[in-house]
């Protein structure tokens, strides 16, 4: 009598279980291809099923980073890829802030995160690993100084025994090392330790994408400046592995509902204070 | 008839901007070539090698009351633009412009033409990746010519590019990458992305330096360490209350926080007090304190270990407290801690990895430099096997060293020389009873081994 209503009881539990499975990966099986279909696009993969899985380094206010209070990812382009995940009908989780130069090869091997969104300019050398989306927004580099620094210049800056800061992997690392190839160019993980080198006389200088540098002088590091606004007129994209174009295409759409949609202008009024 | 009469309205302007600049003084450019650079291509070097795939930038601004609608850029003979690609960005100020248009490379110059004119005053800037330079090196020149409103002028000379000829490691990578079996073996994902020969090769010649800055910083802290260690055991067994908690207080503290905390603090903190020291001196500075903590307790639970018996034989033959420690403790302490220290001394050379972190010039650093530019994981692993090449025979010195410790104590295994001498003179001096009845003072001498020995060969 005891064993068969331990019997009952266990099936019981099973009985539940195989209904919740079932309930899961139905939605799930469900969901994904209705979307991809409604949109009339090519197929993608995903990760994880339902669920866009972003890799980002976090490390670049107001663009993307992490509130200080939750511990939340929080940002421009992190609303933004929500809003793009919403579109696609999907879930949208962040990963843990990673390397900015591990990003692009992570993408490119794939089986981990989906797309990479931090703030990622595309060039040439970056397409030959990853596909990129359309661009979502046009930046610039800054140079960043103490604000008692005397009159900054490139030529004041390219000299032996110089030290600049830069973001490893970034497009204001390769602009350093082109650009000032006297200087000695260090190369450190996010632009916030470059700052913060910069801030205690460590560095003389620190390149990074202007917006990020303009938030962080004119908010956490008001003893810096930017010191030189380097036109380069780059572009942001999110990058996807290659092996995954209909992602691509179906995030470029999202992207262009958005832009037409006034989202965008919102996201740049939001975090960037103005319309780029 | 309308077409007529603009082909000679054409012909007319051709021919009056011809009379024009032949008669009035050459005008100022329309397009001012701003700078030419070239990323830098040699692997895990700043280098700019010819024959190689690199990436030309060249900047120029559109002069007021001018356009432009076609660009040819031109370098000397043996440079190619074939197969390469080509990013035209043009910026009013700080803001980017809509503009498209087609690159057609033909050997060693490249024709952009717009699809829509660059107006006045902006900034045009050319990207061309997968170009090459000449092979033989040399600096190179940017000419060439562009289409304004009012014909093809030539471009001034952009200042001169310094590009080197190939290195013989770098034709040993370019050997490599013709070989049918890099290929298959690269076109494994795994393979290709953690273990690609190319930059095997090229991680080890290039990740040398910081390799050696690594061994040098924990050479040069480890006598620090080691003596700042002694110290704090010391003061942690003292007899003063006071001096024990100062000690307590250091080697808890350090220990307790992660090294890279207190390189953060070291780093960025006394430069903020106005003290600035050398990176690497600062390096080594912190690696010894940290590892000074860890080898304080390590050298206290080594000398506690004695047993009392040694300090009461060393007293009993008049030795005060410090001939004690330097000549019956010390001694001993040393044989039992080493494999603990020879580990703590792989875990401190493994440490100054972190110091990447504050910019310091080491094997991370370099490997992080390297994967930047080549997006792949491999210096990682190279720095991986720059690391074992160190800790490796280390792992094995602390084995051997334990084994004897352990065979010793257990009394087996060979006898030290100089004390079996000992044991021995004292067996033909006074015979064997009679030293195990003596024996006390002996032994205090002689070390616990030889008493054990001693009580050995009794048995």
């Amino acid at each position: 009598m005891k064993l068969s209503s331990r019997f009952a009881g266990g099936l019981a539990v099973a009985c539940a279980l195989a209904v919740t499975i079932a309930g899961c990966s139905g939605g799930g099986q469900t969901d994904t291809p209705s979307v991809t279909d409604d949109a009339d696009q090519a197929s993608y993969t995903l990760v994880e099923d339902g669920t866009i899985t972003v890799a980002s380094d976090l490390a670049n206010a107001p663009l993307d980073f992490v509130d200080e209070s939750t511990g939340e990812a929080q940002g421009f382009e992190i609303d933004l890829i929500n809003a793009v995940a919403d579109k696609l009908g999907l879930e949208c989780e962040v990963l843990p802030a990673m390397k900015f130069d591990t990003i692009v090869p992570l993408i490119q091997q794939g089986g981990r995160a989906d797309v990479g969104v931090s703030n990622i300019t595309i060039t040439d050398e970056r397409w030959e690993q990853v596909d990129f989306t359309d661009s979502y927004m046009d930046s610039n580099q800054g140079l960043v100084t103490r604000a008692d620094a005397s009159a900054v210049t490139e030529d004041a800056l390219n000299v032996e025994g110089t030290k600049v800061a830069v973001q490893a992997g970034t497009t204001g690392a390769a602009w350093a090392e082109e650009n000032l190839p006297n200087a000695e160019i260090v190369a450190l993980d996010d632009p916030v330790v470059a700052v913060t080198g910069v801030q205690t006389g460590l560095y003389a200088a620190a390149v990074a994408d202007l917006p990020v540098m303009t938030y962080l002088c004119s908010n956490s590091f008001t003893d810096c400046q930017v010191a030189i606004e380097i036109p380069t007129g780059e572009q942001y994209g999110i990058a996807v592995n290659k092996d995954n174009p209909g992602l691509t295409e179906a995030i470029n759409g999202a992207l262009a509902e958005l832009e037409e949609e006034g989202y965008i202008s919102e996201l740049e009024v939001k975090w960037l204070g103005a319309e780029l | 008839m309308q077409h007529r009469r603009g082909a000679l309205l054409v012909a007319l302007a051709l021919a009056l901007t011809g009379a024009f600049a032949l008669a009035a003084p050459r005008p100022a450019q329309a397009l001012t070539t701003e700078k030419a650079t070239a990323r830098p291509n040699e692997d895990g070097g700043s280098s700019v090698i010819g024959g190689m795939d690199t990436r030309l930038t060249w900047e120029g601004t559109v002069e007021p009351g001018e356009e432009v609608t076609s660009v040819t850029l031109t370098l000397p003979e043996g440079s190619t633009f074939d197969h390469s690609t080509t990013r035209i960005t043009a910026l009013d100020g700080l803001s980017r412009m809509d503009v498209t248009g087609e690159a057609v490379p033909a050997g060693d110059s490249i024709t952009v033409t717009f699809d829509q004119a660059i107006p006045e005053g902006s900034l045009l800037r050319l990207e061309i990746t997968n170009m090459q330079f000449p092979s033989k090196g040399g600096d190179v020149v940017v000419s060439g010519s562009y289409e304004a409103a009012d014909g093809t002028h030539d471009l001034a000379d952009s200042p001169a590019i310094a590009t080197i000829a190939n290195t013989p490691l770098q034709s040993l990578v370019n050997w490599l990458d013709e070989q049918p079996w890099v290929e298959a073996w690269n076109s494994n994902q795994f393979l290709g992305m953690f273990l690609r020969p190319q930059l095997l090769v090229t991680s080890f010649s290039s990740l040398a330096p910081g390799w050696l800055l690594c061994l040098g910083i924990v050479v040069a802290a480890y006598p620090f360490a080691i003596a700042l260690g002694l110290l704090f055991a010391m003061l942690k067994i003292s007899k003063w209350k006071i001096v024990r908690a100062v000690a307590v207080v250091y080697i808890n503290v350090l220990r307790g926080t992660p090294l890279f905390l207190q390189i953060y603090i070291m780093f960025f903190g006394l430069p903020m007090l106005n003290i600035n020291i050398d990176n690497n001196v600062l390096g080594i500075i912190v690696m010894a304190i940290n590892s000074s903590a860890y080898l304080a307790e390590i050298f206290r639970a080594g000398i506690q270990s004695i047993p009392q018996g040694q300090y009461e034989a060393a007293s009993s033959l008049g030795m005060n407290y410090v001939q004690t420690m330097f000549n019956v403790i010390l001694p001993q302490t040393v044989r039992r801690v080493i494999p603990t220290v020879t580990s703590d001394f792989i875990t401190a050379f493994k440490d100054t990895s972190l110091l990447s972190s504050v910019g310091v010039m080491e094997l991370m650093m370099f490997s992080k430099n390297l994967t930047t530019v080549t997006g792949n994981i491999t210096p990682y692993v190279a720095a991986g096997i720059f690391y074992l090449i160190v800790t490796l025979p280390l792992i094995k010195v602390v084995g051997i060293v334990e084994e004897n410790i352990a065979r010793s104590e257990r009394g087996a295994g060979p006898r030290p020389k100089r004390r079996a001498d000992i044991a021995d003179n004292a067996d033909a001096l006074v015979g064997k009873g009679a030293a195990e009845k003596n024996g006390v003072a002996e032994e205090g001498v002689a070390r616990a081994v030889v008493a054990k020995e001693v009580a050995a060969d009794a048995c």
